[in-house]
């Protein structure tokens, strides 16, 4: 009898216990900060995450407030879910502005005027351009955090010389730099749009060229919904996409680009045992290139860029860039202080000293800049004529990816280029 | 390490013998009974049935980023996703695609591989003396983590015969054209499955080759006695008497089949474009990347749909195996 009465003891123990879990599990509120404290949740790893761990640290010594760098590499659903959990992050560094308006139009984004930062202040640090890019709605939601240009290509400038080759300036000149690589049985381009997300460089791609082909306001009008990408203009910029990216001029061809990470192209080039000679992606490569992945080059001698050459003379060359936008969640004394911090000159020169990003703004001059790779970046963001924002970041929610995978078909089938747009554009259709 | 994570049906205890009278309930047995399930009940309650349900209900709505319940669809997920989205099944072509389709391949492959690799290894394996290294070696990628499994592959993959094993052996020593087994929608699938197959044969081994130890060595003697050859003891002794573990294992497989992601998140994330993607990778996609919790749930349904059956016919198997040593 002993036995049973323990037995029942502790069934009644566990029910009990369990009643008590389910009690936890229902009171349970989102963890809240100590006072004192933020947490910012970024995508920044690596170069960019130690750059604003600088900027954060000031903040930190100068108004005793901490902050919480959370990193997540899949940014939006990490979001959502803590949205969804009514747990957001205090501030959010967005990678999209296309980000901006979905979050807005749910209502989970502060907009800067409601957290004391005026719009004529915010007008003082940075251009018109940078801060339409940061509101949804008429109502400014980001603070433009750090900007890169798209529009550079990587090469080799020893490699150049030994060859005579010039700079291209057009994009006739570029292809013929290619068939002679190719024709000294070199292989010309590396590109890695494959595992680990790397789609979005074939986007950066098609946006130089659509720029130079279809012009700005073309451009504008495709990545805002106001123009199908059933258009014609698309169809060919794609197909002069492939006139480089083809099983002829990258290595290991079209299935290489299609096996190769972002980063594992960049090595292909500038690595310690490089494969090919020529790289397409933002001034983000330098400090990439010379810190991860070849300590040992030297700039102007074994690693350089140029601005992307123009291919219909009368459109010149736009500058395609990208920047990132840090917005609020949440209302709390603590975010409106670190969201004004950050958009001060001071901040921007902490940030910017540590080689890793460019600023938009305008308080931090060039002088500040240490590198002068970065420094040749921001002169070519400063002297833009026409600037252009990376389109597939402007696209609404996460349909940057989908045309990145879409661009993915396209280099494969290059055939096929009609049929997979017109499949992207019912994708698309209504999403704006 | 034990090499016996699961006991086999073979060695169950035989069921009550249908003569026997079962003396009726107390009234306290019955409470204490109601005690002992009932926390396991609200257990299942709260973290299954409640989540269950809702998930259905959802999957009927579009669905807002609360995951509430906002503005009612009816079947329209579920049409769309079964006739108008190729990219979670399209017959348009052929072969079809589509993550439906692709999940098929899986299902296809991944179990019939793991099961014949698994079921030859158990047998072999009980043979040699140095069983327990054999099986220890076989069974450590199951003690990887699947995203520690698909950054492995993703080496072995690697399009640079410097970095990749796969390539360094096409390319350096039988001197074709490296491939990029993850950039070839017609080869990514497959290369997704080796790997995941790598990582399970071990279990499937070691539950196996235990079942095979369950087996009285008396009738394996006598069929000897009797003149049996080794292919004959395999084949009309030792795969009836297995058909139990093999059932539950297949069933293992199936399900690990179906909620797939992992593998697919860290090495493809469903590309090149979207001809790896398969059922639980397009749930994941379509709620948290594209936002449309609703469509996200219509998929999690289908998911439900397709492993439900597999569960019961599971259990009701359990209930009426009467194999007993």
């Amino acid at each position: 009898m002993k036995r049973r009465k323990s037995l029942v003891a502790s069934a009644v123990a566990l029910a009990v216990l369990a009643a008590g879990l389910t009690a936890t599990a229902i009171s349970a509120k989102p963890t809240r900060h100590s006072a004192n404290s933020i947490e910012v949740l970024s995508l920044w790893g690596g170069s960019e995450k130690d750059a604003f761990l600088k900027v954060t640290a000031a903040f930190t010594a100068q108004t005793g407030i901490k902050v919480v760098y959370t990193s997540a590499r899949d940014f939006i659903p990490e979001v959502r879910t803590r949205l969804a959990a009514g747990n957001p992050p205090d501030i959010g560094i967005l990678p999209r502005p296309g980000y901006i308006g979905t979050l807005a139009k749910e209502g989970a984004l502060k907009p800067l005027s409601s957290l004391g930062i005026s719009n004529s202040y915010m007008a003082g640090n940075y251009s018109a351009g940078w801060l339409k890019l940061g509101s949804s709605g008429g109502k400014l939601y980001g603070v433009p955090a750090k900007a890169n240009s798209k529009s550079v290509i990587w090469y080799k400038p020893d490699s150049f010389k030994k060859y005579k080759f010039k700079i291209p300036t057009t994009w006739a000149q570029l292809l013929a730099i290619t068939k002679a690589y190719k024709a000294k049985g070199l292989v010309p381009w590396s590109v890695g749009a494959g595992p680990s997300q790397s789609q979005w460089t074939l986007t950066d791609w098609f946006e130089n060229i659509y720029a130079r082909t279809a012009g700005a306001a073309k451009y504008q009008a495709l990545f805002t919904g106001k123009l199908k990408f059933t258009d014609p203009s698309v169809a060919t910029a794609a197909k002069i996409m492939t006139q480089i990216i083809n099983n002829k001029y990258v290595l290991n061809g079209v299935q290489g680009v299609l096996g190769q990470s972002f980063v594992g192209s960049i090595t292909d080039v500038f690595g310690t045992s490089p494969k090919a000679q020529l790289f397409f992606e933002g001034g983000f490569v330098g400090g990439i290139a010379t810190g991860q992945v070849n300590p040992s080059l030297k700039a102007g001698k074994t690693i350089g860029d140029f601005p992307w050459p123009t291919i219909k003379a009368s459109l010149d060359h736009p500058v395609v860039g990208a920047a990132d936008f840090a917005g609020a969640f949440k209302d709390t004394p603590e975010v409106r202080q670190f969201l004004k911090y950050i958009s001060t000159g001071t901040a921007g020169k902490i940030w910017v000293s540590t080689n890793a990003v460019t600023s938009p703004n305008k308080k931090v001059p060039a002088s500040s800049y240490p590198s002068p790779i970065v420094r040749a970046e921001v002169k070519q963001l400063a002297t833009a004529k026409t600037f252009l924002f990376d389109g597939s970041d402007l696209l609404p929610g996460a349909f940057g990816d989908t045309w990145g995978f879409a661009l993915q078909d396209v280099i494969q089938k290059p055939g096929n280029i009609k049929s997979i747009l017109s499949t992207f554009q019912n994708k698309i259709q209504g999403q704006f | 390490m034990s090499t016996q994570p699961i006991s086999t049906p073979v060695a169950a205890p035989p069921p009550p013998s249908e003569g026997r009278r079962i003396r009726p309930w107390s009234g306290f047995e019955r409470v204490q009974g109601i005690l002992f399930v009932l926390p396991a009940l609200v257990v299942l309650a709260i973290f299954l049935i409640y989540p269950a349900y809702y998930t259905i209900r959802l999957a009927f709505y579009e669905g807002d980023f609360h995951f509430g319940f906002f503005h009612y669809l009816g079947i329209a997920n579920f049409k769309q996703l079964l006739t108008n989205d190729p990219d979670f099944l399209d017959l348009s072509k052929f072969p079809p695609g589509g993550a439906l389709i692709n999940n098929l391949r899986w299902v296809i492959f991944y179990i019939s591989i793991s099961l014949i690799i698994g079921l030859g290894l158990a047998v072999l394996a009980v043979r040699v003396r140095y069983e327990r290294a054999v099986k220890t070696a076989l069974f450590v990628p199951m003690a990887i983590s699947a995203t520690a499994v698909g950054v492995i592959w993703l080496l072995v993959y690697n399009t640079d015969s410097n970095v990749g094993v796969l390539n360094a052996l096409w390319h350096g020593v039988l001197g074709q054209h490296p491939v990029s087994w993850l950039g070839n929608p017609g080869i990514v699938n497959y290369a997704l499955i080796l790997a995941y197959i790598w990582a399970s044969i071990g279990f499937v081994m070691v539950v196996l080759s235990a079942a095979i130890k369950g087996i009285p060595a008396e009738i394996m003697e006598a069929a000897r006695v009797d003149g049996a050859g080794e292919w004959n003891i395999f084949r009309r002794i030792m795969l009836p008497m297995l058909s139990l573990p093999i059932s539950v294992v297949t069933i293992w497989l199936f399900i690990n089949v179906i909620k797939v992601f992992d593998i697919i998140y860290v090495m493809t994330t469903g590309g090149p474009g979207t001809s790896s993607r398969v059922i639980a990778f397009t749930m994941y996609e379509e709620t948290f990347e594209n936002g449309r919790p609703g469509y996200g749930a219509a998929v999690a349904v289908i998911m439900l749909v397709l492993i439900a059956p597999v569960m019961v016919l599971n259990v009701r198997r359990f209930r009426s195996e009467r194999v007993v040593a």
